[in-house]
């Protein structure tokens, strides 16, 4: 007989993220839509452990390092990853036994071609088990960045620009709070549809606990989903998986009645199904976004709820768009951006983002920004949003749209609850923190445009 | 160490019922070593003798580093349920979903011919209804809830 070999299966998905550069989330649903006839556990073990392993590659290898003569920078990359699998199982994993652990990673080794190497893998891995809680990380006092950066896995340049730009303390709040873990699913509600009650007893019925979000009325958090697609009360549109940082865009931005909505990048189209259920079915949203495949990703989601009052475009936000000029009344400016808010979620995000990319994307931002403030029209709003805690892109954007463009910042502090505690609302702005708040790091802007003379 | 052929599906030895095994013989030990060598080989967990085209009631098994030596094997109780995917080395690149007892006892000699009860859960479980149906002329895919599905090829090298 032979069994299907999960670890196998993760050490592959692990090879194509760290050797061939692929995104976790993607690589890791193809090979679940791949097996998906593996069993509940077998398939829950593949994704706990790809996902941890990524999660907490720093600290992981240097605990490697801290057993091996050879380096993990100059280990064979299937070893590399195979021993990473391996401690992430051995120092997070209750219930595998640690000499599981080593035995099926020997084995692995062998299966692969690596013979010669199996004495390693079996030294380092039991070497690592047997002195686990006797490892000595960087201590704080000494070298708080790099103390940081092992304890949380955040690369050494994140740790010093949160430190920066948030000072030592907040910074340790944001990184702790990278590591927080609600596993409820947010989702909104289309109250133009039906009522939030009336969605908590549908899902109810589907047997799905919902529980309403302390900072929005429309949002819920969803207990034991385990595949969305097949709730009927979300095939009907009810539903929008969207979390409540991003909620806040379409409330701040509060559309009235009529208004003509311009969101310049709408994938999947969150944001700007919001904006169509708050305008009650009037108005207009055109949903745009860059490419096909992400037009047609808007699409799906406006189908699903039936809103007509929206259309999904295709449009580059970076060319002129002379037709559009002065005939918004909210411009929508949700950027591409360098996601930090968001690595608890996301882990590819801090290890591939880099200062330089974080520079280059100031820019791409102020492009789309300046074509995104000539459609405003006179006395209309825009609103600038990114998932990012970098103050370039945030603070010094606002900074730069208001002494560049006839914009006024608006009071947005009304639409936050007090118990988040954001101050700077009154100036036009708020900046979300992970570990702060109990939300994705997110930051928000409002503007009304004024007539320029 | 001595590899032997694993026959494949289609091969009329699978279908045929084993013979009880009725003494302990230099040769019976080297089938039994030739078995987990070429079990091992393969990334197997468990073998039966009609795999390697010898109709006797031998199996070998080895789930967690234990390896097991089950000769004219008798499940004697079984209980409870559990339901995964199964692969066999003579159905190669195939796996299906099977529903076998969550738990067996079995009776059986072990290679120096003692009698051993042996009980088993989960995959032990498992590996003993699998190899012991082999005895029988029977494979896993008899038993399949739904298709089989392909798996992945499992002898690719690492490419450099």
């Amino acid at each position: 007989m032979i069994k299907v070999n999960t670890r196998e299966i993760v050490l592959d998905i692990l090879f194509e993220i760290n050797e061939k550069g692929a995104f976790s989330h993607q690589v890791l649903k193809q090979a679940l839509q791949k097996y998906q006839y593996l069993d509940k556990r077998d398939r829950a073990f593949i994704t706990i452990v790809t996902e941890g392993t990524m999660e907490n590659l720093i600290q992981i290898d240097f605990i490697i390092n801290q057993f091996s003569k050879v380096k993990t920078g100059k280990m064979k990359p299937l070893i590399l990853n195979l021993l990473r699998m391996s401690v992430y199982q051995l120092k997070f994993l209750d219930g595998v036994p640690a000499a599981a652990v080593c035995n099926e990673a020997v084995k692995l080794a062998v299966k692969r071609g690596f013979s010669p190497l199996k004495g390693f893998v079996n030294g380092v891995l039991r070497a690592i088990a047997r002195n686990m809680e006797q490892i000595n990380y960087p201590d704080a006092s000494e070298d708080l960045v790099k103390h940081l950066s092992i304890v949380y896995s955040i690369p050494e340049w994140i740790v010093e620009q949160w430190i920066y730009q948030y000072g030592a303390e907040t910074a340790s709040r944001m990184m702790k709070g990278t590591q927080d873990k609600d596993h409820r699913l947010c989702v909104r509600c289309n109250t133009s549809i039906s009522s939030v009650d009336e969605c908590i007893r549908l899902l109810k019925e589907e047997g799905v606990e919902a529980e309403r979000h302390p900072y929005l009325e429309e949002a819920l958090l969803l207990e034991g989903v385990d595949y969305l697609g097949k709730l009927e009360i979300f095939r009907k549109g009810y539903l929008m998986v969207q979390d409540v940082s991003s909620m806040f865009v379409a409330k701040v931005a509060d559309p009235k009645e009529g208004d003509y909505c311009i969101d310049i990048c709408a994938a999947p189209g969150g944001k700007s199904l919001h904006l169509a259920d708050l305008l009650k079915n009037t108005g207009m949203v055109e949903a745009r976004d860059i490419s096909d495949y992400k037009a047609e990703l808007v699409q799906s989601n406006i189908d699903r709820s039936g809103f007509t009052n929206i259309r999904a475009v295709v449009r580059d936000g970076f060319l002129e768009d002379k037709d559009s000029e002065n005939k918004a009344d909210i411009v929508i400016a949700d950027l591409p951006c360098s996601g930090l808010g968001v690595i608890g979620k996301k882990s590819d995000i801090k290890y591939n983002m880099t200062i330089e990319k974080q520079k280059e994307l100031v820019k791409v931002q102020r492009c789309l920004l300046e074509n995104a403030v000539k459609m405003v029209k006179s006395g209309g709003t825009l609103l600038f949003s990114t998932c990012t805690t970098n103050q370039q892109e945030n603070r010094e954007n606002f900074e730069w749209l208001k002494n560049n463009y006839s914009l006024e910042p608006e009071d947005i502090s009304e639409y936050f609850p007090k118990e988040l505690g954001v101050q700077t609302g009154k100036k036009g702005y708020v900046q979300l923190l992970p570990g702060v708040h109990k939300m994705d790091g997110f930051f928000i802007s409002k503007f009304k445009r004024i007539s320029e003379e | 160490m001595a590899l032997r052929n694993i026959r494949v599906m289609g091969d009329e030895i699978l279908t045929k019922v084993c013979r009880p095994v009725k003494e302990n013989t230099p040769k019976i030990q080297q089938l039994i070593d030739d078995m987990f060598d070429t079990m091992y080989d393969a990334y197997g967990v468990g073998l039966a003798a009609p795999q390697v085209g010898i109709l006797k009631r031998i199996v070998v098994i080895d789930t967690d580093d234990n390896p097991m030596v089950l000769i004219n094997p008798e499940i004697i109780e079984t209980s409870g349920e559990q339901t995964g995917q199964e692969g066999c080395l003579s159905v190669p690149g195939k796996s299906g979903e099977v529903t076998r007892p969550n738990y067996v006892k079995v009776r059986a000699l072990d290679r120096d011919f003692h009698e051993i009860i042996v009980e088993g859960e989960e995959l032990l479980a498992r590996a003993i209804c699998h190899e012991c149906e082999h005895l029988d002329g029977h494979l896993y895919v008899e038993k399949v809830n739904g298709e089989l599905m392909d798996t992945p090829d499992s002898d690719y090298m690492e490419e450099e």
